[in-house]
């Protein structure tokens, strides 16, 4: 039987702002690539079918599951993980912050695909109402908490970034 | 080495920059499949449903597939645009309600922002959204081959549960929607049992009222039947009457005695008949006369 | 965050203090066993059966055994028999017959999961079927085949039944029975459910070269495992070797780590046969088909009423499918009974639990254990009682409702009791006297003609202080208090997502005296921690905490005592500092420090001080600083305080289902409105309302998250949720078919009320929540709909389907 090795060729993209250079083969999943050969553990396999959402990243800006992305795609490509969102210092970013304060969080398994997901929806509108934010994450499954702290993190986060962003626009003397 | 990944079968992954580029390699390599997205073939492949073809074409970068273009108000949507490109398309939204619609009530934003308007009608699910949607538009699908170019109507190009007309190295290129009628309505309605589901019953419907009758109407059905259908016996019924509530519940019954769904474990024969029918007359009602039987 | 304390003399019990696995977790940074690997690491993977009860004629692995990069192809035939389960009648590697369709025929090791899952495909069973029974009608009937043909021990067996009794008669029944004025009965199903944890299962086994077993799994019973484990040491000829259990973090729990599985012990076998680490993790599809889901269950329920609409009687016969082996979840009637004997006050109660074998998936633990099996029903037909009786079934409930001090039928010592609030908030929230029993009435918008609303309610009772089902109920701990002023807590239960740790931080934080942020909860770890029964039974915060008071009083005595000899230096220290800033710094009276003895100092937030000057700094030593004296002065000492918690309950006598199993019982009322689409059958929740009884709160994050997410899963038990099998075939075995609730579903407001019940058994009053948000949930939402539109669901779940069908019955169509 043909072996992985035999298929494999190289690969390589932007992941968390460094590039990477790995081998992949043509059935790998971009969620095979980030867990094995980069490391970056922090992406789940929760389903495998693109059900759960636990293993969502960003691919130039965009969530897409990992678990149904040909890792060979993302040749060139900028791929954001959870390790890659936070705060610019290493430090928890505010959807990060907001997660753990107000009970995003519990098992904790499904939260790093929860957060790429929420990240992606704030890129794309800044001060959602709840629906928004429950329509933007119902490819997201948590069997914990019931989403209802998931959504009050999400809003907090948004207001702390707006007035982040408020803040930063004055601090830069830009009219508000 | 990795120790996640399955065990490779897949010979060769091909990232083509031109449309001409991928057909020629579906025509050397036999067995290679294109992929688009890729959303439900990966799976297959990995979890035995579909065997391992010897080479995947990824047609994520080819130009002449991605794009919407609308001229005089016909609309060209390349094979390779994304659900979530087709929700963002203020001017599709307006043109083609139904299809903006079921294009945002698909799967999840991962979901949308990954599967491709080609690869929704290539796989010929019989329950995927945008085929009714479509059809009620008139839609035509451009296929292409490495010696020439054919349009198929979207009615003839779908054949079966997961069976199309395409043929070996031929590619699905774009879809393309004729102009509207002035004051042509549409909208897509489905059922589900949570928000992230595929359709046990979805159902559109284009009306163009003329006066008080109802002009030109389109009525098409998914998940009731191997394909996804256009309901010809409801648009005659329909076909310039005035559209009050004996006839929507008689378009609405009609409907429902017209499919031939399945039972499975998703629901029955009988339930998705009923909500058929259901369907039909809800939407004709808001098409007709801004919601006489208007819903939640 | 500063640090005032409540008048209950509670600094962190209480607030809303950031949980300690929180940051990683959003990080992304936790790991759980999908992420772990050690050096040298095989992947195991499990051959299931392809046959729902066949016989085994042939096993062909030479294929598989062939495949380069497979290190090790196990099956019955090379491995010792190893029996495990409830009642050991569950055989890791099956080789002479399959009972269901996930048995575990053979297994492979190889260098990557890939190549092992190619070789467990080349692996080839020949069969020859056998005639299966699947469900228990067809188990019971007359000349059925046979799951098992004999017990564990050989003893021939004649009938599928199961050979466990759970029974209880309590009262005058036919006293009850002729008082009833009126009666109302039914018989509801429940459906097979998966836990649906987000992380799979799975577990990492490997030997040390002395033949010392370490396994890293994903369990709920730590200790148990490690009893279970090494119990099959011998049969690999290592008796007398050790076993270590170390529990990763856990992608949720629900249930499913109760029992060992199968899947572990044959970890352990590749392991022992190829001397390497072997990794089993399962995915989605072996999640579903091959862990085990909650028992389907049917419920016969009679209960009947005076004209005043107080209970005379009540009667409940359960029949379980088990499927076709053992595990701890067959032991639900011990649960149901609480329900069953003491849901309100009914002063006569008959109670049979009937469980049967059958060629079903075997069933396991869920969370609520058997409870939502049987409340469903019994507050499904109170309402019908209710309406029967011509009473508000809320003022019904307030009629029966149980009252602190009583002494239920089953001999449960009730100490705290909110009920009768929790029932009064509810109906509050839900606006009960407005909306009740106005589902008929037309609604004022005509174009919604097909819209009916309802409300309805329901309540529950629950362990909430342990619940005795083994011989021990108790828990051990260790604090450890280190040169930096922190707190290690060694605790053998398991966080798994519920807060355990939130819980055990700010606790602990307040019982020795430190801040949340210097108290370490060590990873749960057989070597490390002191035994622990098992996080079930809503039991983990009660016991840890319950625990950890013992130890911290322990732990206070012991570090005051040793501050008498290194206090007055220590201030001196304080004097001479201070000094060097402010010459004129009065020192304190020398007599007071001097003469500071163990029983004059106090701790608090990190800070050693006098409790008689507790604001002055002078007086007071930073902690870490106040160790360090006590380590390295001559014959110094460290400190490290156990202590063990066994709650005061009994072991019940199941046969006749009496005993008072937890310390104390927890109780709470669900509401729901919603509103019914009478064309489609649709059901949408409006509101919901959840009050519960909780004791005390002890993290209110947590805790909101333990009750909506409790709420959200009976939610889905209520409408959504159905492990559906064809002849013992999961068929939905998979998220695209099997529907949880996303986010969209739980789109409408929820009034949580907590009520405080401050319960004397508890740690700082509270009680166990982990299971009851969602006992409530089905038979509310039921309710409810009976309210909107008058028609009585009696099966699992709610379905569309089953709405339409229930309302064209009731207007006379087919």
């Amino acid at each position: 039987m043909e072996t992985r090795e035999d298929a494999a060729v190289p690969l390589s993209f932007e992941l968390n702002g460094e590039t990477v250079a790995v081998r992949a083969a043509p059935a790998a999943r971009l969620l095979d690539v980030l867990r094995g050969p980069c490391g970056r553990t922090g992406t789940k396999e929760g389903c495998g079918e693109g059900e759960c959402g636990a293993c969502s990243v960003l691919v130039d800006g965009r969530v897409v599951n990992a678990c149904l992305y040909a890792a060979l795609d993302v040749e060139g490509c900028r791929v954001t993980t959870i390790e890659g969102l936070h705060d610019g210092a290493g430090g928890p970013s505010a959807l990060q912050r907001a997660f753990v304060t107000l009970g995003g969080t519990q098992c904790g398994f499904c939260t790093p695909g929860m957060i790429v997901a929420a990240e992606a929806l704030l890129a794309a509108n800044p001060d959602p109402a709840a629906d928004d934010i429950r329509g933007a994450l119902r490819g997201n499954l948590c069997r914990c908490t019931g989403y209802v702290q998931i959504v009050e993190a999400v809003r907090s986060a948004a207001a702390a970034r707006r007035a982040g962003a408020d803040a930063a626009r004055a601090a830069a003397g830009a009219p508000s | 080495m990795s120790t996640e990944t399955t065990v490779c079968t897949i010979g060769a992954y091909h990232r083509p920059a031109t449309l001409d580029d991928a057909l020629r390699i579906l025509r050397d390599v036999p067995g290679a499949r294109p992929v688009a997205g890729g959303t439900d073939l990966l799976v297959h492949v990995r979890d035995g449903r579909e065997g391992a073809p010897p080479a995947l074409v990824s047609l994520r970068r080819v130009p002449e597939l991605c794009g919407v273009t609308i001229e005089d108000g016909a609309v060209t949507i390349g094979a390779l645009t994304t659900m979530s490109d087709i929700v963002a398309d203020a001017e599709l939204a307006r043109l083609l309600p139904a299809v903006h619609v079921a294009a945002a009530d698909f799967g999840g934003v991962q979901i949308r922002n990954a599967a491709t308007i080609g690869g929704n009608l290539v796989n010929a699910s019989p329950c995927a959204n945008l085929p009714p949607a479509l059809l009620v538009h008139g839609a035509s699908v451009v296929l292409r081959a490495l010696g020439g170019v054919r349009t198929v109507d979207l009615r003839d190009f779908i054949v079966g549960p997961g069976e199309t007309c395409l043929r070996d190295g031929e590619v699905l290129a774009a879809v393309t929607i004729p102009r509207p009628l002035g004051g042509l309505r549409s909208t897509f309605r489905r059922t589900v049992r949570v928000a992230m589901d595929m359709a046990l019953v979805s159902v559109a419907a284009a009306v163009a009222m003329d006066g008080g009758t109802i002009g030109a109407v389109r009525v098409a059905a998914g998940a009731v039947a191997p394909t996804p259908r256009r309901l010809a016996e409801v648009e005659e019924l329909l076909r310039g009457a005035v559209p009050d509530e004996g006839l929507l519940r008689r378009a609405g019954e009609l409907a429902a005695a017209g499919v031939a769904p399945i039972s499975d474990v998703r629901a029955s024969e009988s339930y998705r008949r009923h909500m058929t029918g259901v369907h039909v007359r809800r939407a004709l009602a808001e098409l007709t006369a801004g919601g006489v039987d208007g819903d939640a | 965050m500063s640090a005032a304390r409540d008048a209950a003399g509670r600094t962190w019990v209480g607030r809303a203090v950031d949980r300690p696995d929180g940051a990683d977790k959003a990080a992304g940074r936790t790991l759980y066993i999908h992420d772990i690997t050690r050096p040298g690491m095989l992947h195991g993977k499990v051959k299931f059966s392809a046959d729902a009860h066949a016989r085994i004629k042939r096993i062909d692995t030479s294929r598989a055994e062939r495949l380069p990069g497979v290190r090790a192809v196990i099956t019955a035939e090379n491995t010792p028999q190893i029996r495990i389960g409830f009642l050991r009648d569950n055989v890791v590697l099956k080789g002479e017959k399959v009972r269901q369709f996930r048995d575990e025929i053979a297994a492979v090791a190889a260098v990557d999961a890939a190549t092992a899952a190619a070789a467990v495909e080349l692996i080839d069973v020949e069969y020859e079927p056998l005639p299966g029974v699947f469900s228990p009608d067809e188990a019971l009937a007359e000349g059925a085949p046979l799951v098992h043909e004999t017990a564990p021990d050989g003893t021939p067996l004649t009938t599928n039944a199961m050979s466990l009794t759970f029974g209880h008669e309590s009262g005058d029944m036919e006293a009850g029975m002729r008082a009833a004025v009126h009666v109302a009965e039914g018989t509801y199903s429940t459906p097979l459910i998966q836990q649906s944890c987000m992380g799979t299962a799975g577990c990492i086994a490997e030997f040390d070269t002395a033949g010392n077993l370490r396994i890293v799994a994903k369990t709920q019973i730590p200790f148990l495992a490690q009893r279970d484990f090494t119990r099959i040491l011998p049969a690999l000829g290592l008796a007398g070797r050790t076993v270590r259990v170390i529990v990763p973090a856990l992608g949720g729990g629900f249930g499913t780590g109760l029992d060992t599985h199968p899947y572990e012990y044959i970890s352990i076998l590749l392991a022992w046969r190829t001397g390497r680490p072997v990794k089993i993790v399962y995915d989605r599809a072996e999640e579903f088909a091959c862990l085990s889901p909650r028992q389907s269950s049917v419920t016969r329920v009679t209960q009947g009423c005076d004209a005043a609409g107080r209970l005379t009687f009540r009667r409940i016969d359960v029949v379980q499918d088990n499927g076709a082996y053992a595990a701890w979840g067959a032991t639900y009637p011990s649960v149901m009974l609480l329900p069953a004997t003491s849901l309100y006050r009914v002063p006569a109660v008959s109670f049979k639990a009937q469980l049967v074998y059958t060629n079903n998936p075997y069933c396991q633990a869920m969370r609520g254990y058997g409870n939502p099996e049987v409340t469903w029903p019994i507050e499904s037909t109170l309402d019908d009682l209710a309406q029967a009786a011509g009473v508000d079934p809320l003022e019904m409930r307030l009629r029966n409702c149980n009252e602190p001090g009583e002494v239920t039928p089953m001999d449960l010592r009730v100490t705290t009791c909110g009920l009768r609030e929790c029932l009064e908030k509810t109906g509050e929230s839900l606006g009960w006297s407005e909306k009740r029993g106005r589902g008929s009435a037309p609604p004022a918008d005509g174009a919604r003609a097909h819209l009916r609303r309802g409300v309805g309610l329901a309540s529950l009772i629950h362990v909430g202080g342990g619940g005795k089902i083994y011989r021990s109920d108790g828990s051990g701990i260790i604090l450890k208090a280190d040169d930096f002023g922190s707190v290690n807590v060694s605790y053998g239960g398991v966080e798994m997502g519920q807060g355990l740790h939130a819980a055990l931080s700010v606790a602990v934080a307040d019982a020795v005296g430190v801040r949340p942020e210097n108290v370490v909860v060590n990873q749960t770890d057989t070597a490390t921690c002191p035994w622990d029964v098992g996080t079930h039974a809503s039991r983990g915060a009660f016991m840890a905490c319950n625990a950890a008071l013992l130890a911290a009083e322990k732990l206070r005595a012991r570090i005051f005592a040793a501050a008498e000899d290194v206090y007055a230096e220590e201030v001196a220290r304080n004097v001479a500092k201070a000094r060097r800033r402010d010459a004129s710094c009065e020192p304190p009276p020398p007599d007071v420090v001097a003469g500071a003895r163990a029983a004059d100092f106090d701790l608090r937030d990190g800070r050693l001080f006098l409790r008689e000057r507790p604001a002055d700094e002078l007086t007071s030593v930073e902690f870490g600083r106040l160790l360090r004296a006590i380590h390295f002065r001559d014959a110094g000492t460290v400190f490290a305080v156990d202590a063990f918690y066994e709650p005061p309950t009994e072991l019940p006598d199941w046969e006749r289902g009496m005993g008072n199993l937890s310390a104390n019982y927890a109780y709470g009322t669900q509401g729901a409105e919603v509103e019914v689409d009478t064309e489609t059958g649709e059901v949408r929740i409006l509101r919901m309302a959840a009050a519960h009884d909780v004791g005390r709160v002890l993290h209110p994050t947590a805790l909101k998250g333990q009750i909506y997410g409790a709420l959200a899963q009976g939610i889905g038990y209520a409408l959504y949720e159905e492990v559906r099998t064809e002849r013992g075939r999961v068929v939905n075995a998979g998220f695209t078919d099997y529907k949880i609730p996303t986010a969209c579903e739980m789109d409408f407001p929820i009034d949580l009320h907590f009520v405080e019940t401050n319960d004397p058994s508890g740690p700082f009053g509270a009680k166990g929540v982990g299971e009851p948000g969602l006992v409530p949930t089905a038979p509310a939402i039921a309710n409810a709909i009976h309210d909107a539109v008058g028609v009585r669901i009696t099966d699992l779940p709610i379905t569309p389907e089953r709405v339409l069908a229930a309302l064209r019955a009731k207007r006379g169509e087919a």
